[in-house]
């Protein structure tokens, strides 16, 4: 763990990709067979694959109740601690460094205390068993460590870069080893596999989500160059997914790679019947009458914690298919999309989005309108002979969509960010006017440059009203105004204005208006009702 | 004695005595010439000859002004007003002293900004008993922990031979007065040229006076600057590589809001356990602390068996 936290440390003290990659390669060579497995599972912030479904459950509060344990540091003392250094396995480590015998701790140790701690049920003896850790060994082993426990080391290297520095270590396409990971969700194994030129016989794990294809937004249909290479499709307002099936076992997946499989009990009893092993990608809809509902309909089943029969009844949802993956263990994401279409239009699916070949853009243009008129956001595209590119938003998926208006707003409160964003007002809360009084209608996290947020973390600094949430959030004076674009807006009892917007974004820092000039509540409701 | 905290600094009622001012008053010491504490013309005031030097230089008199300049060097003492001042060493930056009073049978101590190891550049700290403690707390967290000086300048030096030898080039990040000709120094001892900023530059006279070495001038070497100054190194990013050699530096955070590249935890004030060596050297019946953690460093200090409160502004304490 201590070459570990030195080769991050070297990561996190370049700001170059390529750089970052080089050094974890450097790193990873110097390591036998089982500490690369462990090595590059601890890089990618987890002690376990991403395939495998063990937790690490060890909370915040343990990590910190053990802590004060061993420093004897009061409360008060460690939560100004852990707020101006804003990350827990540093903190942890800062504060141990003085009691510590500063043993080194080898990754062999390191995965054996990852396990007690998985097994150990009783927090009580987690407790222990961190205290005995934070006493005995490196503050840095310490701080990498609790990083691989809280899942997100913080030195700029996400699990794609791991992928290419294995790839860089072992001489192996870095495609190759980003696709077997893909496939295994299983870093350790394809580390291993890369080292000993086997990535080939890396086969997909099931029951493991596969990064899925992104479509570039096309803004104006008459841009598309030649509309007779292309397929269309309805776009869906759902919630995209991915289903696996073996076996009469069902499992679905989001875009974000979480299982919610316990929220969608009758999706899961529609395909137990189907032959597997397959892996489908497509959408969650709720949908009524031969026609999905409006999202903000289907959203308050989402909004369920316990799904009960009833809910089921209001708001009964399905999976609508419209790609396939794996077909009876075969992987096809390379097969062309025709051929795909055709293995999907065989399994005899109950839902299953159309797909028309165009020829004109009057034609996209016609099939555009029908699918609005029929409650779908638009269209996606499809080129024709297209393979599946996991993970890619690449040019040959393409969405229309209408674009909604945007709102100039003002922010009323910020918080602190995260990861590299711990030391600024990253997060922002604003507010739309309505006469003299400011009403809360969202919350956004990005769209501004780092240099922005510096400056506007001095602004919020210089104009804090209050502070609360152990001074992470401030309350700041009106003064910023901001431009926000968003995908919908519905009504929401959680903001003063009465409505809320769906996935908010900062599009710019409207420097050229005052708090007076922002979008008012009528405004908002004007919108709300031409949606 | 009494002691009120104002909004415009720390006043002594009993004798007429400001400590570091932000306005003009008619009598002040000056513990250090940084200009949170060296500001203003004021009409009287007690300084060391080192600080006199500085804060003249940044402070100069303006025509038809005059200003009174009592000479109070390390362990030399004074009557003022009745009480006995005496200044003694703080260890933060050229020239900077405590200030002991005696007052009534009374010692009253104000350190200023000060840390307890010994300076790069600049003199060791008097340790000085006394009844009341006015101390600061810039780093007062047990999450600050500062290099040995020995360590600091080893990694100063380690970090632009490294980018030397890569053909990149190292740019630090220092202020004006203090860390900007402690790194300066730092790379002469390693024979490391440097170009350094005007504002940093203007002041190496003062260092030079007291027998402190500089680097020669070469365009392949460091970069020292200002830290308003660093967006305008004029190097493309992959050519350069930055440090921050700051107290700040001791959390990773530093990185991005100092937009830098390798952090060295050194700084010129007192790390939490330089501050509690202090303390317990002073052994006060009363801590007052100012500038920085003040209430946490309280709290410390009163779980440690203290009588300690963070000085607010309108407060007014006696003892």
């Amino acid at each position: 763990m201590d070459q570990l936290a030195a080769a991050a440390e070297r990561v996190a003290a370049t700001s170059s990709r390529n750089e970052k990659i080089a050094h974890i390669a450097d790193y990873l060579q110097t390591l036998n067979d089982a500490d690369l497995a462990r090595a590059v599972l601890y890089l990618s912030g987890s002690p376990y694959p991403a395939s495998d479904p063990r937790k690490l459950t060890v909370g915040y509060a343990t990590l910190r109740t053990a802590l004060e344990e061993v420093t004897r540091w009061d409360p008060e003392t460690l939560s100004v601690c852990y707020r101006e250094v804003g990350d827990s396995g540093e903190t942890i480590a800062h504060l141990c460094r003085p009691i510590t015998k500063a043993e080194p701790l080898s990754l062999g140790q390191a995965e054996e205390f990852f396990e007690l701690l998985q097994r150990t049920r009783l927090t009580r003896s987690k407790i222990d068993l961190l205290i005995r850790i934070y006493q005995t060994y490196s503050a840095p082993s310490i701080k990498f460590f609790v990083k691989t426990i809280t899942g997100n080391l913080r030195i700029g290297l996400q699990e794609k870069m791991v992928e290419e520095a294995v790839a860089l270590a072992t001489g192996q396409p870095a495609e190759a080893v980003r696709a077997a990971n893909n496939r295994a969700g299983n870093i350790a194994k394809v580390a291993l596999a890369a080292r000993h030129n086997q990535l080939l016989g890396i086969e997909a794990a099931l029951f493991h989500p596969l990064d899925f294809m992104l479509a570039q937004p096309l803004d104006q249909i008459a841009e598309l160059e030649d509309p007779a290479q292309w397929y269309a499709e309805d776009k869906y307002d759902g919630i995209r997914s991915q289903l696996h099936v073996d076996n009469g076992r069902v499992k679905l997946y989001t875009r974000g790679l979480e299982e919610t499989t316990a929220a969608f009990p009758e999706i899961i009893l529609a395909f137990t019947n189907l032959a597997g092993p397959v892996i489908l990608d497509g959408e969650i809809l709720s949908f009524k009458d031969g026609r999905a509902l409006p999202f903000h309909q289907f959203q308050q089943r989402i909004a369920r914690k316990k799904v009960t029969q009833k809910t089921i009844d209001e708001i009964p949802v399905v999976f609508l298919a419209y790609d396939i993956l794996m077909c009876r263990g075969e992987m096809v994401v390379d097969q062309p999309i025709e051929r795909r279409r055709a293995l999907l239009e065989g399994l005899s699916l109950p839902h299953l989005s159309g797909q028309t070949p165009v020829d004109s853009h009057g034609h996209i243009e016609d099939l555009f309108l029908a699918a609005r008129a029929r409650g779908n956001e638009g269209l996606v595209l499809k080129k024709r002979g297209s393979v599946y590119e996991s993970g890619r938003r690449g040019a040959n998926w393409l969405k229309v969509k209408k674009p909604f208006a945007t709102l100039d707003v003002v922010v009323t409160a910020a918080e602190q960010g995260h990861g590299r964003r711990a030391g600024v007002l990253s997060d922002v809360t604003f507010a739309v006017r309505d006469g003299e009084r400011f009403l809360n209608i969202g919350k956004a996290y990005s769209g501004l440059t780092d240099e922005e947020i510096k400056e506007m973390t001095r602004i919020f600094r210089a104009g804090t009203i209050e502070r609360y949430a152990g001074g992470r959030v401030q309350l700041v004076k009106p003064q910023v105004v901001l431009e926000v674009a968003f995908d919908g807006m519905q009504k929401s009892p959680r903001h003063k204005s009465g409505y809320a917007l769906r996935f908010p974004r900062i599009v710019r820092w409207r420097h050229d208006k005052t708090p007076g000039e922002i979008d008012t509540l009528d405004r908002v409701r004007e919108l709300f009702e031409k949606a | 004695m009494r002691v009120e905290y104002m909004p415009d600094g720390i006043f002594l009622p009993d004798i007429g005595l400001w400590l570091d001012p932000d306005v003009p008053v008619p009598a002040a010491w000056i513990s250090h010439a940084h200009s949170d504490h060296a500001r203003g013309v004021h009409d009287t005031v007690i300084v060391t000859a080192i600080t006199a030097q500085l804060y003249r230089h940044r402070w100069p008199v303006p025509p038809g002004r005059t200003q009174q300049v009592f000479p109070l060097n390390p362990n030399e003492s004074m009557e003022w007003n009745g009480a006995t001042l005496t200044a003694r060493r703080a260890a933060h930056i050229l020239g900077a002293a405590q200030l002991l009073v005696e007052y009534q049978g009374e010692r009253l101590l104000y350190t200023g900004d000060i840390k307890r190891r010994t300076p790069i550049c600049g003199w060791p700290t008097d340790p000085t008993p006394c009844d009341h403690l006015i101390i600061e707390s810039t780093f007062a967290l047990p999450i600050y922990q500062f290099l040995e000086v020995a360590e600091a300048q080893a990694r100063i030096a380690n970090f632009a031979s490294e980018c030397l030898a890569g053909g990149i080039t190292p740019v630090f990040q220092g202020y004006g007065l203090g860390r900007g000709q402690e790194i300066a120094h730092t790379l002469a001892l390693h024979g490391i040229p440097c170009r350094i900023h005007g504002a940093i530059a203007a002041l190496i006279p003062y260092f030079e006076a007291q027998g402190y070495s500089f680097p020669r001038e070469s365009e392949n070497g460091a970069i020292l600057l200002t830290p308003n100054a660093a967006d305008q190194v004029g190097i493309p990013p992959s050519k350069r590589k930055s440090a921050l050699v700051s107290g700040w530096a001791a959390l990773d955070n530093a990185r991005s809001r100092a937009n830098v590249d390798v952090l060295i935890p050194y700084s010129d004030h007192a790390d939490l356990s330089e501050l509690l060596t202090l303390v317990a050297e002073c052994a006060p019946r009363q801590v007052d602390i100012v500038h920085g953690y003040a209430e946490p460093l309280a709290r410390i200090l009163r779980n440690r068996g203290y009588s300690a409160r963070a000085a607010l502004v309108a407060m007014e304490v006696q003892i």
